[in-house]
């Protein structure tokens, strides 16, 4: 029943950014571009500091590999 | 006739009081976003420190907000003490979307700012993650409908005059709200306060890089603003030019003085990069140019041409010839609505009443007017140049460098460098008041660039003000500009303040630390059974 209630709530949704989107489209261009801009610009700096995360946590559970330096008598040897 | 001096005085209020205004808003129309993105990373990852960034960085959002509030209430009612005539032109079309915007602001806005930072650890996280955006959503669209005001003024459509109620009438809602200039400008300003609030928090966060402290979170809100003002800046400069080529159709005066333009040349036509405008003789000194550039920013294309001040001039006084006709018919029908020949003299030449409004200056007999009358009140039609010229130079001046500097600084955040990098850290910091400085060069020429109009081609400015006397305007103004600075002078102390202080600490889950308690509210006591005092 949730579920259902949900696919209910994002059908309703999805038809309305249709009709605003069919509106704008004809009426104010801008206006569409702002919601479409904003949405990107926080979705994509948000996905920024989602992947900064990424990174540190893909970087705690592989260290760099340590580096042994060469000395001349090992060279030697 | 209105006193000149109480004109100026009132102009001078009115944008003492937006210029304050005007340093706390973009701050809100930016933060806002920013913090809906940071809740968007804690309440999709569940790690607490995203939610530590929201509170830290809506504490700041809070004390600019509040601020914000107290300098915007003031300019409403500026609009009836001061600026009755205008208020009584256009009070049915300016009131409408004006009260749309108290209603979004003291209602929607308020309202979730005030569930936004009290509600931590009393909604769930989604539902204070909807708030987050509700807040975000109700400050930018508040803007809107400011906005729309000001496209009206800018560019006046869905209105007409009626010659009997002596005032505009709205004639189309949807032309209003849809008008190019107000669609235009609200992009084009809500980005730059976009723009504002990825600075403020990189700025922020390259401060306590600089100073190894909080490097977590600093290290994730720098990522976080960077990347928002990266996209905000392209999206600011892209607006910006479609702001210009809306002006250019709308108001060629403006676009004119932006540009320097004192005589129409072939095109391709060449941009003054650098000049100095001389109003009296019409001519730029010391001008530095580039070639083909300014047909193609403003038509974008090379065969494209704009007018010239000389022609412009010369078209505002074949307006004012045809406007004069229309204020006298005007003038005969406050006498006798009834009479039929001065309503279709009206008719005939009611495109230009603005023109002939504006000329009643000189010439308050307008049957007796000189052909030297009619060029000085053409000559009215053109701005300041050299302060329009200038403020839109140093505008896009700071963009372009704030372009440089979010790009620069993204990838080196993106490398996960950037804390190694102490310099662009330092430019960061000192970055912080470019965007505002930014939003008020812009301010400056919207609306010293609508001059010598109210509104646009129709009501002059000399016209809309009250009559107040002097003393009034110059008391009311000392006023104002005294408890502006006391605002911004406490803005400032509360914000450098709180960064002092920094984030707060929070448990590893992510549960806020106990609010204070309000000085009034019931302290919880120990319950006691029913039974208790019989027991004794």
């Amino acid at each position: 029943m949730r579920s259902f209630l949900y696919f209910v709530l994002f059908l309703v949704i999805a038809i309305l950014v249709t009709v605003l989107t069919a509106i704008l489209g004809d009426q104010g261009a801008w206006y569409f571009a702002w919601l479409v801009g904003t949405t990107m610009i926080v979705l994509v700096s948000a996905a920024g500091g989602a992947m900064l995360d990424a990174n540190e946590e893909n970087a705690a559970q592989n260290p760099p590999p340590v580096e042994h330096r060469h000395s001349g008598a090992g060279g030697a040897e | 006739m209105i006193n000149g001096t109480v004109v100026d005085l009132s102009r001078a209020q009115f944008a003492a009081t937006a210029l304050y205004h005007f340093l706390f808003v973009p701050l809100t129309l930016g933060m806002s976003f920013l913090l809906a993105a940071m809740e968007t990373v804690y309440v999709t990852t569940g790690k607490p420190i995203y939610k530590q960034m929201a509170m830290f960085w809506g504490r700041l959002f809070m004390i600019n907000f509040a601020l914000g509030v107290a300098t915007g209430l003031t300019m409403e009612f500026q609009f009836g003490t001061n600026w009755s005539f205008y208020s009584s032109f256009v009070g049915d079309i300016f009131g409408a979307p004006l009260a749309i915007e108290g209603l979004m602001a003291f209602f929607m806005e308020s309202t979730f700012v005030g569930l936004m930072i009290f509600g931590w650890g009393r909604l769930r996280k989604g539902q204070h993650l909807a708030v987050t955006w509700l807040v975000a959503l109700g400050s930018n669209l508040s803007a809107l409908w400011i906005l729309v005001a000001n496209g009206f003024m800018q560019d006046p459509k869905g209105a007409k005059f009626d010659p009997v109620t002596m005032r505009m009438h709205l004639t189309s809602f949807q032309q209003l709200i849809f008008s190019p200039d107000a669609q235009s400008k609200f992009v084009h300003t809500s980005i730059a306060g976009y723009v504002t609030g990825a600075m403020f928090i990189a700025g922020i966060s390259a401060f306590y890089m600089l100073r190894n402290r909080h490097m977590d979170i600093a290290k994730r809100s720098f990522r976080i603003a960077v990347l928002f003002g990266v996209l905000a800046t392209i999206g600011v400069v892209t607006l910006g030019d479609a702001l210009g080529f809306v002006d250019a159709q709308a108001q060629p005066t403006k676009l004119a003085a932006m540009e320097g333009l004192w005589k129409s040349t072939p095109a391709p036509m060449a941009f003054n990069l650098i000049a100095f405008p001389e109003q009296a003789k019409q001519k730029d000194v010391g001008a530095v140019r580039v070639p083909m550039l300014l047909s193609l920013l403003v038509t974008h294309s090379l065969s494209g041409t704009v007018p010239g001040i000389n022609t412009l001039e010369q078209q505002a006084a074949q307006k004012i010839r045809n406007g004069i006709p229309a204020v006298e018919a005007l003038k005969a029908l406050s006498r006798d609505p009834q009479d039929a020949a001065a309503m279709a003299q009206f008719r005939a030449h009611r495109a230009d009443l603005g023109y002939g409004f504006l000329v009643q200056r000189y010439a308050p007999r307008l049957s007796q007017v000189t052909p030297a009358q009619i060029e000085r009140a053409a000559k009215d039609t053109v701005p300041p140049v050299a302060a329009v010229f200038w403020s839109f130079r140093i505008m896009v001046a700071l963009g372009l460098m704030m372009m440089a500097f979010f790009v620069l600084a993204t990838l080196y955040s993106l490398r996960n460098r950037i804390q190694n990098k102490k310099w662009i850290l330092k430019v960061a910091v000192w970055m912080i008041p470019v965007p505002f400085l930014a939003n008020e060069a812009g301010w400056l020429v919207a609306e010293l660039g609508r001059q010598p109009w109210t509104v646009y081609g129709v009501l002059p400015t000399w016209m809309s003000a009250s009559t107040h006397s002097v003393g009034y305007m110059v008391f009311s103004l000392i006023g104002f500009v005294t408890l502006y600075s006391i605002f911004i002078a406490i803005e400032m102390y509360l914000m450098i303040r709180a960064i002092r202080i920094g984030p707060g600490e929070y448990d590893d889950d992510g549960a806020a630390p106990l609010l204070p308690r309000p000085m009034l509210a019931p302290r919880a006591q120990p319950a006691v059974p029913y039974g208790g005092n019989l027991e004794g």
